[in-house]
């Protein structure tokens, strides 16, 4: 075997953009992800041991029950390079482990879309109270934001203002901290590093019919209502880079009310009318038919679509096999069986036999007869190596393919970073 | 985030770590065995037309859930008695079952003496050619399942070697009890391997090894000898000697019985496997000093209203500021990394602080 240089235009790199389409169809406090139905195991009602329209990372712990297949979960020692999982607190490392002791998690990690319903006004402060002990234990009263995840994206919403004044926490369109928000939240393994503008769909069904649908017709992050009781008007905005969609659309669908907000939720009443602002309901934000106590909640669905993008780094590499080159196998099939390896040996001297005569593999069209013989191989794999000759990787092809002594051939062989 | 001066690392400021991440790994001997389908035609249990080994999965192999866990074959050597116990004709893929074990003992044992012999596999660490295991089943786990490696001192398999109606009236637990971090193991081509030992008996019997690195588990054929003479059900009867002549014993499984016959046997005969894996993880700890007299000032725009200091109300109180975030540069201050506190932390020309970084690899 002998090694060839890759030459200048031999390797190119370059980036795979792919947008997967993602789909999220919730009906009835529970969320099908791409259409892909619940599936029970032998062991687990669910397969993947997560909820229906999540996705388990690494699908590790498949069809597992504890008792009986019990689950695989990761665990580290307590040392002094002081690494924990996320979910221990530096006080219950410091404290409640000791040195050597295991700190144990648990698998499959998942993650789904979650709304969450900000009634009344999104930007309300509450007042809580907590014992300082920098001032003798007494109660120190202090404001913090009723809805925190709207007051994290206030600075985001007001950036994108430059796009559309839709973002705008307050413009001439009103001041979201004023207003009920409707906030679904979607994970970044859904969609990669951002939604495609352009590709957001937010379908509003009542007893299965579409009452409404939005898009973000224009890409700019503004949700379009395309068909619907007002059709034209925006109803919210999408976060392509963050991951949120973000409703205030608060006029009527449909005048059929129904029960659809949690009645631990102060305001509204109920029950209420379709509105945008309760699209999504059941989606992770504990509405169900018995929070709502209305059966008339499972007369609405939401379909939530959009396609993601995902950035591969492509190496592509081009292995040449010129005409002359690469004619010989050191497979041991490549020879006639048989043949003595050696034409002399001593303490001295190490000399193969050079008569040695190499299979005939060329195919005959005829019965009984032997065809003339060629030199040909047949390519089944290449192998790229390093500068200093490590073996960094194989490339099996499917089928092998032949090289005569005259042939040039290219093998293109693409690497996924 | 806003940056007015830099801080240089200093030689004592970098230093680095490794952490060791383990996972629980539980091989319930029913996932091998009757979960999926009726054995030996388990739904997750792919053979190949070679039919050189066979594949368990976690889950029915065509779903796209499946998990591949392991891979069994058997093999003996070419000096092993079963090779001569038939002629080669009736010995079922003799060849494929030779070159299996010679496999695995080259990649994981090498060669030796002048005429480069290849190695077997043996009941102790000393590789001195004694204590051979001429015949054994391999189990080749995963790399999705032990990682970096197997962690030492905690693999446990559990055989079933009673009859084969009632395989687990005899469990036999194998442990590699006696290996850990600090010893009980050898080190060869294939990395380091510990010696399972068989628990059930407490008589230091080895009836197998396990690499550590290579994730693959090795079971002589003996684990099963004298406790069952009908370790594998067979076709029918075969004209065996013995008193279940229509049955295989373990050696007449390996020598008559195919790979994946003698395959199927095996799992019908696992009742548990488990081992803690391994995952290395290295890190570099950078220790962000921010001095008192720096620091105390912020560029954000928002940090000033009205061109007061926003986070104070009196004018003759010292400056304080929130760190929230700490940029990694490089020597052409580049920023390379950003790195988030949990919470903002308070900083005036009062108090010194000593943010510890932490980068993965």
């Amino acid at each position: 075997m002998s090694l060839r240089k890759f030459g200048p235009n031999d390797i190119i790199t370059n980036t795979l953009k792919a947008h997967p389409s993602c789909e999220f169809f919730i009906y009835d406090s529970k969320i099908y992800y791409n259409n892909v139905p619940a599936r029970s195991g032998a062991f687990s009602s669910q397969v993947l041991n997560v909820p229906a329209g999540h996705v388990s990372l690494y699908e590790y712990n498949i069809d597992k029950l504890s008792g009986s297949n019990n689950f695989i979960y990761p665990f580290i020692y307590k040392n002094s390079s002081r690494v924990a999982f996320r979910g221990v607190t530096r006080s219950q490392f410091d404290n409640v482990y000791s040195y050597g002791d295991a700190i144990t998690s648990s698998y499959p990690m998942s993650a789904s879309i979650t709304r969450e319903f900000m009634s009344g006004a999104a930007g309300t402060m509450i007042t809580r109270t907590t014992a300082d002990a920098n001032c003798s234990g007494r109660s120190v009263f202090y404001s913090s934001p009723k809805y925190p995840h709207f007051y994290a994206l206030k600075n985001r919403l007001n950036f994108y203002g430059l796009r559309s004044q839709h973002y705008k926490v307050s413009s001439s369109y009103g001041d979201k901290s004023l207003q009920p928000v409707n906030l679904i939240s979607i994970p970044t393994i859904f969609y990669g590093s951002q939604i495609k503008p352009g590709t957001v769909s937010l379908k509003w069904y009542l007893t299965g019919s579409v009452i409404g649908e939005l898009r973000d017709t224009k890409q700019n992050g503004e949700l379009i209502e395309v068909s619907g009781s007002s059709a034209g008007s925006v109803a919210g905005v999408v976060l392509y880079d963050e991951g949120f969609v973000l409703l205030t659309g608060s006029w009527n669908l449909n005048e059929q009310r129904m029960g659809l907000v949690s009645s631990s939720t102060s305001a509204p009443q109920y029950p209420v009318k379709p509105q945008w602002l309760y699209f999504g309901a059941g989606a992770n934000d504990d509405v169900n038919q018995t929070t709502v106590a209305s059966a008339s909640f499972a007369s609405a669905s939401f379909n939530l679509s959009f396609k993601g993008t995902t950035e591969t780094q492509v190496m592509t590499m081009f292995a040449h096999a010129g005409r002359g080159e690469a004619n010989y196998s050191s497979n041991p099939t490549f020879l006639n069986f048989g043949q003595p390896k050696l034409r002399l040996t001593s303490s001295q001297v190490y000399e193969e036999d050079g008569t040695r005569t190499i299979v005939n593999t060329v195919s005959s069209s005829y019965t009984d007869y032997s065809a003339s013989f060629q030199r040909q191989v047949y390519i089944s794999r290449v192998a790229i190596y390093d500068d200093s000759g490590n073996l960094l990787g194989i490339a099996t092809l499917s089928n092998p393919v032949l090289k005569k002594e005259d042939e040039d051939l290219a093998f293109k062989i693409r690497l996924d970073i | 985030m806003a940056v007015v001066n830099y801080e240089p690392l200093g030689a004592t400021d970098v230093t680095t770590t490794k952490t060791l991440l383990h996972e629980s790994i539980p091989l319930t001997g029913t996932i091998v065995s009757g979960t999926y389908g009726t054995w030996p035609d388990d739904t997750n249990v792919k053979n190949y037309t070679h039919g050189m080994f066979q594949s368990v999965y976690d889950y029915p192999y065509l779903s796209s859930s499946a998990n591949h866990i392991f891979d069994l074959t058997v093999g003996y050597t070419t000096a092993s008695a079963l090779a001569a116990s038939l002629p080669a004709a009736s010995n079922v893929q003799q060849s494929k079952k030779q070159n299996m074990y010679t496999q695995f003992a080259q990649v994981l044992l090498g060669y030796t003496g002048s005429t480069n012999v290849v190695r077997n596999f043996e009941s102790d660490l000393t590789l001195d050619g004694a204590g051979k295991m001429k015949s054994a089943f391999f189990v080749n786990f995963s790399r999705l399942l032990y990682k970096d490696e197997v962690k030492k001192g905690t693999v446990s398999i559990t055989l079933g070697t009673g009859s084969w109606a009632s395989p687990f009236s005899k469990p036999k637990l194998l442990t590699d009890a006696s290996a850990s971090s600090t010893g009980g193991t050898s080190n060869t081509l294939g990395g380091d391997y510990g010696l399972l030992y068989d628990s059930t008996l407490k008589d230091d019997s080895v009836k197998g090894v396990v690499f550590y690195q290579a994730g693959i588990a090795v079971i002589t054929s003996s684990a099963f000898v004298n406790d069952t003479e009908d370790f594998n059900s067979g076709t029918g009867a075969d004209g065996m000697a013995g008193a279940y002549p229509s049955r295989y014993t373990p050696a007449e499984s390996l020598v008559s019985a195919s790979i994946s016959g003698s395959c199927n046997a095996l799992r019908h005969r696992v009742k548990n496997i488990s081992f803690n894996n391994t995952t290395e993880i290295n890190s570099t700890i950078y220790f962000c000093r921010v001095p008192h007299n720096k620091y105390n000032y912020s560029s954000n725009p928002t940090y000033l209203s009205a061109s007061q200091i926003r986070v104070k109300n009196i004018a003759a109180d010292t400056p304080v500021t929130y760190i929230t975030t700490i940029g990694l540069y490089n020597a052409n201050n580049q920023l390379l990394a950003s790195a988030k506190l949990s919470e903002p932390l308070k900083k005036d020309p009062s108090n010194e602080i000593v943010l510890r970084v932490r980068l993965d690899y």
